[in-house]
């Protein structure tokens, strides 16, 4: 009895490898970033694009935007974009890692704005007409923006052009 | 004061309010569908197609459109498995990724529009998907998932499960292939 241990051993072997060459291939999960996410704590909305990763992080109590770049698997700093008594609720990043757009609360109301990195300038982008944004996504190639916009209770999709 | 000096302060003003002068529009009608509330906009890589989820029947359930005509783009395998939400395009549209609700999950799909394939994203039974996004070359998703009471963000390799949707790549026409085989 104890000689058909290895050969059962060996059946399921066989049996397993047979089934994993039927099975379609499975996203795998990119465990390397998995841990380094894990590390940096709570995170919500991510918005991949190119060799990037826009999201929210808390940290000590408190929302910010981070922006990984996922091939040197560092984060990358954003002068004038994170402010202490701001609350980030939506980010989106183009595939250059260039533009970033941010829907926050500030000072009681909400507002959109574009970053630019290279300048590490802000710019406001209004809602016209007026409006609260909730959510943002920025066309990959950083052309255009899609703005989730609350107007008398209806939500609505304004699209905006970026020079 | 003059009409001239008038019209230069306005553009002044509107210049320092911070993007006045950007072009905009309404993503327009959501076609068929009731009422005109839209939600979670989602644009193809160079802005051809916008995915967003409008209310059909009182269920949230994903729209896809060519822009800017808003003519709609059938999908194949999102019907009856709504409610949907946190749509993603890839560059050319070829790749449509959205939550969806299978029994009492929520479950991230992958439709391949150039094929007719659907692809899965089984996550352990400890986690609920909340968000998604793909990359727009299909070589990535990012998953926020509620675990423990708590957001974490997962990220997925798909470089095995689907082929690149590159910058410069011809845009599917139509609902898709067939599922091969």
């Amino acid at each position: 009895m104890r000689s058909s241990v290895p050969n059962r051993a060996i059946a399921a072997a066989a049996i397993g490898l047979l089934l994993g060459g039927c099975l379609a291939p499975m996203p795998q999960p990119l465990a390397p970033l998995n841990s380094r996410l894990e590390a940096i704590g709570a995170n919500r909305d991510p918005a991949l694009s190119g060799r990037w990763l826009a999201l929210i992080s808390g940290r000590g109590g408190r929302e910010q935007v981070m922006l990984l770049d996922l091939e040197r698997q560092q984060p990358i700093d954003l002068p004038g974009l994170n402010r202490a008594d701001a609350q980030p609720v939506s980010v989106s990043v183009d595939a250059a890692g260039e533009r970033i757009a941010l829907v926050r609360q500030l000072e009681g109301r909400t507002e959109l704005v574009l970053y630019r990195r290279s300048v590490q300038s802000l710019q406001p982008i209004p809602m016209a007409p007026s409006g609260v944004p909730r959510q943002v996504q920025l066309q990959a190639d950083g052309r255009q923006l899609a703005i989730q916009v609350s107007r008398g209770g209806i939500w609505q999709v304004d699209m905006v052009q970026i020079p | 004061m003059s009409a001239p000096l008038l019209t230069a302060l306005s553009l002044l003003v509107s210049g320092c309010s911070g993007g006045e002068w950007l072009s905009r529009r309404s993503a327009g009608p959501v076609g068929v569908f009731n009422g005109n509330s839209r939600q979670e906009p989602a644009l193809s890589g160079q802005g051809r197609f916008l995915a967003s989820v409008v209310d059909r029947g009182g269920r949230a359930t994903l729209l896809l459109q060519e822009q800017p005509s808003g003519r709609i783009v059938p999908l194949r395998h999102f019907q009856n498995r709504q409610p949907h939400s946190s749509p993603s395009l890839s560059w050319n549209g070829r790749y449509v990724a959205a939550l969806v609700q299978q029994g009492n999950q929520r479950l991230a799909l992958i439709e391949d529009r150039a094929n007719g394939n659907l692809h899965r994203l089984p996550l352990p039974a400890d986690r609920t998907a909340v968000r998604l996004s793909l990359s727009p070359e299909a070589r990535q998703l990012a998953v926020q998932v509620a675990q423990a009471g708590q957001w974490r963000v997962q990220l997925f390799d798909l470089r095995s499960l689907l082929e690149p949707d590159l910058p410069g790549g011809l845009a599917v026409q139509g609902g898709g292939a067939q599922p091969s085989p």
